[in-house]
């Protein structure tokens, strides 16, 4: 994998790296990648429609609210936050 | 007392019968863990002023005639279910100072049980690795050899559960994360059918395939935790609407006819001769208590680690994308701007194995690559499944080995991510079929380390797996950790 596919997967997942890191990481997702290739030589397609995702139709809930967590539970874990959250500016 | 040698049940009659308390039970885990998890390190947090509280309201409960199977067992917990109050950092700086606001559906079922919480365990970073040496806190040990790994991601569970540093811990599995630390560490390890446990509150790797489970020093252990976590929760839409039997039920009832599938691809290059030595003999006694043997094939195993890591990725990706340092978790203090925030907050946070399986399962999903790989590891998963199927038409359960090898050095592999994720092989298929399965140990190798096999069942067909591993352990000649 070259350095510039390890840039556009980080930009992806929001991550930024060394250069260091950079080529470190291309290093490591090549073997990877090499492993996960081997699936290629098998001819065989996915059927969405025999798959239900482990998701129990029946097991789903009625849609009526409930009590919900108070706000000071919810903000407790926030480094920075004032009643609610805290994000830089946004808008000039 | 020597608590090294009790089981949960032994516990049970010895607090009903008034020989001990909850209290000196607790305390004497609790001793433990003082004298000897410096060099183990299989607790991230020891919670010793709550353990005390839980013991003193369990003992009022066993005190008023109405102790439940766990009431005042202590137990150890993974650091990626969510304890209200207690820290839960699923061993990252990303969520080093993280309490959760909730419990976890299966603290609230132990709570409710009055078990005793001793405190939360070490593992694999978010749960992503096989040695527990990914974990920014505590890189535990293999109580058996301190120079080796617990293996992972449980392994702090394990570990602890093999040191006698707790009755009994519950873990999560995604790929192996009960079972192969249970093998490594000397003990048993069961991962449940997919749906049997709900995950509410169990922090998400990839959701298709994640599950909780016990380890304890033997299947009936785990059996009587199972009977305690199981069951359907409104919380989790994957949890299943069905009856929970009694996991205990088949315990003691005899195995002659049972049939037990071999698939030959568990056995090939690539298992330690000394593993599948010890696993095939194991096969052998079972046929000299009247169980069948039957030879099978599971074509597609070659190709079961890479539809693993793909679909196992491609659900990291997206369900590590919550961690953007504002609402919780680490947050950097360098950004100016929302996205350098972000990003700089996950750059700092997350490890070098959680970026990877980032970058990997955004390479499966991305724009040219999705068919190639998230479709056909999704189709594979299919194939699997259909094995499987074809497998358990002839038989009961399914024998192999729990890992290709025992327990390998602290600084082996550690830096060939791609040889760490081949050593999955034994595993990962068995989270790919949403199936049962238990890993109990089956033998030593010259060094004296611990050598696991796994029984699988079918779906919702814990109670039979229970039963075969329990059967053979009556048997099987246990050699306690050297810690």
């Amino acid at each position: 994998m070259d350095l510039e596919m390890v840039k556009y997967l980080s930009k992806l997942g929001k991550l930024s790296f060394t250069d260091e890191e950079l080529e470190k990481a291309a290093k490591d997702m090549t073997s990877i990648i090499e492993i996960m290739d081997t699936i290629k030589e098998i001819d065989i397609t996915y059927e969405p429609i025999k798959d239900n995702h482990n998701v129990y139709l029946g097991g789903l809930r009625e849609d009526i609210s409930a009590d919900s967590f108070p706000t000071e539970k919810i903000l407790q874990n926030a480094v920075n936050s004032e009643s609610c959250f805290v994000v830089p500016k946004v808008v000039e | 007392m020597n608590v090294a040698e009790l089981k949960i049940r032994d516990m049970r009659k010895m607090l009903d019968g008034k020989e001990i308390s909850a209290a000196e039970l607790a305390e004497a885990y609790l001793k433990r863990i003082e004298d000897t998890d410096g060099q183990l390190e299989s607790y991230i947090t020891v919670t010793p002023e709550e353990a005390k509280k839980a013991a003193e309201k369990a003992q009022s409960v066993i005190d008023s005639g109405n102790a439940g199977a766990l009431t005042g067992i202590p137990l150890a917990i993974k650091d990626n279910i969510c304890t209200d109050g207690v820290k839960t950092t699923c061993a990252s700086k990303m969520l080093e100072d993280f309490v959760p606001p909730y419990n976890a559906t299966v603290m609230e079922k132990l709570n409710a049980d009055n078990i005793v919480m001793l405190g939360k365990t070490s593992m694999d970073e978010f749960a992503m690795g096989g040695s527990t040496q990914t974990s920014a806190f505590k890189k535990t040990k293999n109580p058996y050899d301190l120079g080796r790994v617990p293996g992972g991601s449980s392994g702090g569970s394990a570990a602890a559960v093999g040191a006698s540093l707790c009755a009994a811990a519950l873990g999560s599995d995604t790929g192996g994360s009960i079972r192969q630390p249970a093998s490594f560490c000397g003990v048993t390890g069961l991962k449940p059918t997919y749906g049997r446990v709900s995950r509410y509150g169990l922090v998400a790797f990839a959701s298709s395939l994640d599950q909780i489970g016990p380890i304890a020093k033997d299947a009936h252990d785990c059996a009587i935790i199972l009977n305690a976590i199981s069951g359907y929760d409104y919380h989790d839409g994957t949890s299943a609407k069905r009856d929970v039997p009694d996991f205990t039920a088949k315990i003691g009832q005899d195995i002659k006819g049972m049939k037990i599938a071999m698939p030959k691809e568990f056995y090939a290059d690539g298992i330690d001769p000394e593993v599948r030595e010890a696993v095939e003999k194991a096969a052998k006694w079972y046929e000299q208590q009247g169980a069948a043997i039957v030879e099978c094939s599971m074509p597609s195993l070659k190709y079961a680690v890479a539809a693993y890591y793909l679909i196992a990725s491609a659900e990291a990706s997206s369900n590590l994308s919550r961690y953007d340092g504002i609402k919780y978790g680490h947050r950097s203090e360098v950004g100016d701007s929302y996205s350098d925030l972000v990003c700089n907050s996950r750059s700092e946070g997350f490890g070098d194995e959680v970026k990877r399986r980032i970058l990997l399962g955004n390479y499966a999903l991305s724009s040219g690559y999705y068919d190639a790989y998230y479709g056909k590891a999704m189709a594979l998963k299919q194939k699997i499944r259909e094995e499987y199927d074809s497998i358990f038409e002839g038989c009961d359960v399914i024998l192999t080995p729990t890992a290709p090898t025992v327990a390998y050095g602290v600084n082996e592999n550690i830096s060939d991510p791609a040889k760490m994720y081949q050593a999955d092989i034994c595993t990962v298929t068995v989270n790919i079929a949403s199936l049962p399965a238990i890993s109990t140990p089956c033998g030593y190798d010259k060094d004296g380390m611990p050598i696991g096999m796994s029984i699988i069942g079918k779906r919702w067909d814990e109670a039979t797996v229970i039963q075969a591993a329990d059967v053979y352990e009556k048997q099987f000649a246990y050699v306690p950790a050297k810690l």
